[in-house]
């Protein structure tokens, strides 16, 4: 008796829990391509990393808040990397890493340090990766209607709606020392969000920037840390 | 003009059509007014000194109270518009002032607008900065989900007494993606930032590629060295 009422409660368990995720989350399709060489085996040790968002293109800027994301993705998973926050960066080096002057080959950086106080800041910040990340998350379809309403008794909407996004980012690391390009990491993640309303509308929400910069993260701790 | 033909004179029931129309036009423009808002976008910021070995140079530099006071005004072109007012005064005393500041080994602020009889400092040249066009886009106007600052500045400048040295112009852009729960405004503000930040970095890296402007320089580095003295 006593086990039949554990399987049908963790049945009903089970159950609570699919629904849950099903209603947390809609679905996710994620693609990782990966190039490195030079990998740091033995991690980067006191060095630090820079994680540069690419902002030049005339309809897209890579957003900040993704390569925050980033960057908090790999320090939980390796305390021992220390990434310079990259608001921080651009203001330090101010006006070298504006979408107008930002370098944009390793070569660049040549030009870059014969500015005496950039090779200093960039020597006293014991940079030895940057690494720029070109992409955006954006929206590519849409459908479906809801209607809202308000009454003496309530108020409430019903309908459904429907939305799809696509994540599509470049992560390419610099060398500092070496001024070398040692690798090229890709994302392509998509996914579709759904949103049924009867009364309450119930947000079914695809992570798609989220799964990019998990997958993103999880490459580039791969690289950096020695511990991955 | 024809219209006079309905003019009291000729009509009296004339008066009374005139209030009519005068007041359905008086509704029709608490309509319009009604449908517009007027958004107002006051740009401030915090812009960083820039990164670089000081310019030996002792640069004034004169702001015309338009540029000090610079704002931006578009009215509504119809009921979905909005009025926009794009303030930018304050925010290009406060860049330009920090970006001199570090560009030039000393920058001083003149009196006056450099003239034979004005008294200012004493510097090798004055900057005068004045903003000539601001243009601004949002994702109403261009179904792109970026908002756009576009600005032409001039500048001119000139000897303690208002000789000129060199004149150019020199554009700056600024855009910001449309984000989650950010208002027009907010966004507008953003690229106005980015636009402010990009015309320092602009000017830095151009200022010395003005022919004049190199000219000048090469002319005041002679005059410096010792031998300019024999």
């Amino acid at each position: 008796m006593n086990r039949t009422l554990s399987t049908t409660k963790n049945l009903f368990r089970s159950v609570a829990l699919l629904g849950a995720t099903m209603l947390t989350g809609g679905c996710v399709t994620s693609t990782v391509d990966e190039m490195v060489f030079n990998e740091p085996i033995e991690g980067i040790g006191d060095a630090t990393v820079v994680i540069l968002g690419r902002r030049h293109a005339s309809d897209y800027d890579t957003e900040f808040d993704f390569i925050e994301c980033i960057a908090k993705h790999i320090v939980a998973r390796d305390r021992s990397i220390e990434i310079i926050d990259e608001i921080e960066f651009i203001n330090s080096m101010y006006p070298w890493f504006e979408p107008r002057t930002a370098p944009l080959r390793p070569a660049d950086i040549d030009r870059l340090m014969q500015q005496q106080p950039v090779a200093d800041q960039l020597a006293a910040l014991k940079l030895e990766y940057m690494i720029w990340v070109d992409g955006s998350t954006v929206q590519t379809n849409s459908a479906g209607s809801m209607t809202c309403g308000v009454g003496p008794g309530g108020a409430g909407c019903f309908g459904f709606g429907t939305w799809g996004n696509e994540a599509d980012y470049e992560a390419t690391i610099w060398d500092f020392t070496d001024r070398a390009e040692v690798g090229r990491l890709n994302t392509t993640t998509s996914g579709q969000s759904y949103m049924p309303a009867v009364v309450v509308p119930i947000p079914i929400i695809a992570p798609v920037q989220g799964t990019a910069c998990d997958g993103l993260g999880d490459q580039l701790l791969e690289f950096l840390s020695s511990e991955h | 003009m024809d219209s006079t033909t309905s003019g009291p004179e000729h009509n009296n029931r004339a008066p009374r059509r005139v209030h009519e129309a005068a007041r359905t036009a008086l509704l029709l423009c608490a309509l319009l007014v009604a449908g517009c808002t007027t958004k107002e976008v006051i740009v401030v910021g915090n812009f960083p000194a820039p990164l670089m070995e000081p310019l030996p140079v002792a640069l004034g530099v004169w702001y015309e109270p338009e540029f000090e006071t610079h704002e931006f005004f578009d009215e509504a072109k119809g009921r979905a518009d909005s009025t926009w007012i794009v303030k930018t005064g304050e925010a290009q005393v406060d860049m330009w002032s920090g970006l001199l500041n570090g560009m030039f080994l000393r920058v001083e602020r003149m009196d006056g607008k450099p003239a034979p009889e004005q008294m200012n400092p004493a510097v090798d040249a004055v900057l005068i900065p004045r903003v000539d066009e601001l243009q601004y886009t949002i994702p109403a106007h261009t179904n792109v989900k970026v908002y756009e600052i576009w600005l032409r500045y001039a500048f001119e400048l000139v000897t303690t007494s208002g000789e000129p040295i060199a004149e150019w112009t020199m554009t700056a852009y600024g855009k910001t993606p449309t984000a989650f729960l950010q208002s027009d405004e907010e966004a507008v503000r953003l690229a106005g930032v980015v636009a402010l930040r990009d015309a320092g970095a602009h000017f830095i890296t151009s200022f010395l590629t003005v022919p004049e402007v190199a000219q000048w320089m090469e002319e005041l580095e002679r005059s410096r060295t010792p031998t300019a003295a024999l």
